[in-house]
């Protein structure tokens, strides 16, 4: 939604929020293989699915309702154990999922640097180069200019000829994360990549990241690795089953998260579930409160 | 319905509540539907993006067959073959039409391009996933560059048409006539985008509906005179006027008018063929628009 963008440059000079996100929740619907232990869907739809041989329908609250407003240069870490809601909020951030309730309001359109692989398979890894520049609204003369760096970041060399559906996951999603990384965004998702690739590309995109990070407004980075949150952020939210459980300092918060699973794989339940209690009594849940006429589109 | 909490959230106990107070004026909403007009600036700011994809899976679309892109042209020229074997030899619906080789040929060639391009244009969101959930971009103009791609792909396809009924005897003369084919090929064009934006929304939403687009495309080609002349196997007045009204049959009549009985097609046909052209394309248009923000969903 590039065309939308000089809407934002009002808010981004000043100092203001870069990412506000509102009421949020989401829940899928998907198919269960649990269906004869009490989960009797009435209405037509349930006979019918039955009558079709289709699974029925689960509901699953991938995250429960938060709040939260990003400010200009925080970076922001999540952490969480799988399934924790962290990914599903790093999409609703970037417009790849539309939240079941509430809204994302940006300054800017976020850009994901996600792992995710293969654009269009059946081309060429230099196509899919241009194809990605333009899909994010680039010029093509800004795309011939940056064209020998992404294919030098991507690390593939001659492979870069070749149809992306001969590609190794991890080539492709070097390539993907490097057409990302080509833009300068002034909101940055990050969500596992610096996992991606082997050690080489690792260090490579490091760097370009740092690069990004540094010109960036905003930072949001999922990782698993507690080191390069604390490292790279200055503000960490810990997620939990779809809740938010602590918003604060990385120490604090890592510290605490750490302490939750080191109980959790010693198998101490009750005390894990103590320091959940504690981290969720010292939260202070944010409420957006609207000012002016704002731009909902409902 | 396994997680209780609808709204608001579930802790019982959290330490307080900040609230913030944000004027959403210069900001973006994320995964909002842009207004109409401002979707149409969109399209046409990502109209390197349209002309590219067009270009890059014209050369790669027939790649997996040994004769590549040859099938384009011997596709029609086969299927011609075997009506031509079918309903001109043995059922012998010729009988009453003048130069029926190239009745047939004009018929089978045009009604391909038709059904490629709309069958083609109905599967592009659904078959482009991987780049809708990678960028951001206005959705529609996936099924536009497809069209694109089935234009500049059908241009051989026209050649051999017309070499093929300058081959075949009785030889046609050209005239100035032979230029009217263009601007009926422009309305097939534009009405073949409106269906294809059409069906895209209601495939990404209903799979099931491309079991059903094989038939209707069936039940198309027999009502558009492809291989027979409706005058003389419909007595029945509201099929008659059914077939008289549809798209396709009025390209066909026009084409066949200018190229093979050098004469002027009439207005009505004209009028015909431009409403539905342009009926189809805005609403296309709108209606695809209007679900522009749920298409990234799985």
């Amino acid at each position: 939604m590039s065309a939308s963008r000089e809407d934002a440059d009002g808010a981004a000079g000043g100092i203001g929020p870069t990412v506000v996100v509102n009421r949020v929740s989401m829940r899928y619907h998907v198919p269960s293989t649990e269906a004869h232990q009490g989960l009797p869907r009435a209405g037509a739809g349930g006979l019918a699915r039955r009558l079709l041989g289709r699974p029925p329908l689960v509901p699953v609250d991938a995250l429960n309702t938060l709040s939260l407003v990003a400010e200009h240069g925080e970076s922001i870490g999540i952490v969480g154990r799988n399934g924790s809601g962290k990914s599903t909020l790093m999409r609703l951030i970037s417009g790849q999922s539309n939240p079941t309730r509430g809204a994302v309001y940006a300054s800017s359109v976020p850009v994901m640097l996600g792992v995710n692989a293969a654009l269009v398979p059946e081309l060429s890894g230099d196509h899919n180069v241009i194809l990605g520049c333009l899909a994010m609204g680039m010029a093509r003369a800004e795309i011939d200019d940056k064209f020998a760096s992404i294919v030098e970041l991507s690390g593939l060399g001659k492979a870069i000829h070749l149809p992306m559906r001969s590609y190794s996951s991890g080539m492709s999603s070097r390539l993907r994360f490097a057409i990302a990384a080509s833009v300068d965004p002034e909101i940055l998702l990050i969500d596992e990549a610096l996992n991606t690739g082997d050690a080489q590309f690792r260090e490579r995109s490091m760097e370009r990241m740092n690069e990004l990070r540094a010109k960036a407004g905003s930072v949001f980075l999922v990782s698993h690795s507690l080191g390069t949150i604390k490292e790279m952020c200055t503000r960490t939210l810990w997620l939990d089953e779809g809740d938010l459980l602590m918003d604060g300092d990385p120490a604090t918060v890592t510290k605490a998260y750490l302490d939750y699973t080191r109980h959790l794989t010693k198998g101490n339940v009750d005390s894990a579930a103590t320091i959940r209690d504690e981290a969720v009594s010292t939260l202070v849940v944010t409420e957006v409160e609207h000012q002016g006429p704002g731009r909902r589109k409902l | 319905m396994a997680h209780g909490a609808e709204d608001g959230t579930t802790e019982s106990a959290v330490a307080g509540v900040k609230v913030v107070p944000v004027s959403t004026s210069g900001l973006l909403r994320i995964g909002a539907r842009p207004g109409f007009l401002e979707y149409l600036t969109q399209i046409w700011n990502h109209r390197a993006f349209i002309f590219y994809d067009a270009r890059a899976r014209v050369s790669s679309g027939n790649r997996k067959d040994r004769l590549g892109s040859a099938w384009m042209i011997l596709n029609p020229i086969l299927n011609g073959l075997t009506f031509y074997l079918i309903f001109g030899l043995l059922l012998n619906t010729s009988r009453g039409i003048e130069n029926f080789i190239g009745y047939l040929i004009i018929g089978v060639f045009l009604f391909q391009i038709s059904a490629r391009a709309i069958t083609n244009g109905a599967r592009s969101v659904q078959s482009n996933k991987a780049v809708i959930q990678a960028f951001n971009f206005p959705r529609a103009t996936l099924p536009i560059s497809v069209n694109v791609r089935e234009i500049l792909a059908s241009v051989p396809v026209l050649i051999t048409m017309l070499v093929l009924i300058l081959i075949f005897p009785p030889v046609e003369d050209i005239t100035w006539r032979w230029l009217l084919i263009l601007p009926a090929l422009f309305l097939q064009a534009v009405f073949n985008l409106g269906v294809g934006l059409i069906l895209a929304r209601m495939i990404s939403r209903i799979n099931d509906i491309t079991h059903l687009l094989s038939f209707a495309l069936r039940v198309w080609m027999y009502a558009s005179a492809v291989f027979f002349s409706y005058e003389r196997f419909i007595d029945h007045e509201v099929l008659l006027t059914i077939v008289q009204l549809n798209p396709l049959f009025n390209v066909l009549d026009i084409v066949r008018d200018c190229v093979l009985y050098a004469t002027l097609p009439s207005w009505e046909s004209w009028a015909i063929l431009s409403a539905w052209a342009f009926g189809a394309l805005v609403l296309g248009m709108v209606f695809f628009c209007k679900a522009e923000e749920s298409y990234v969903r799985e």
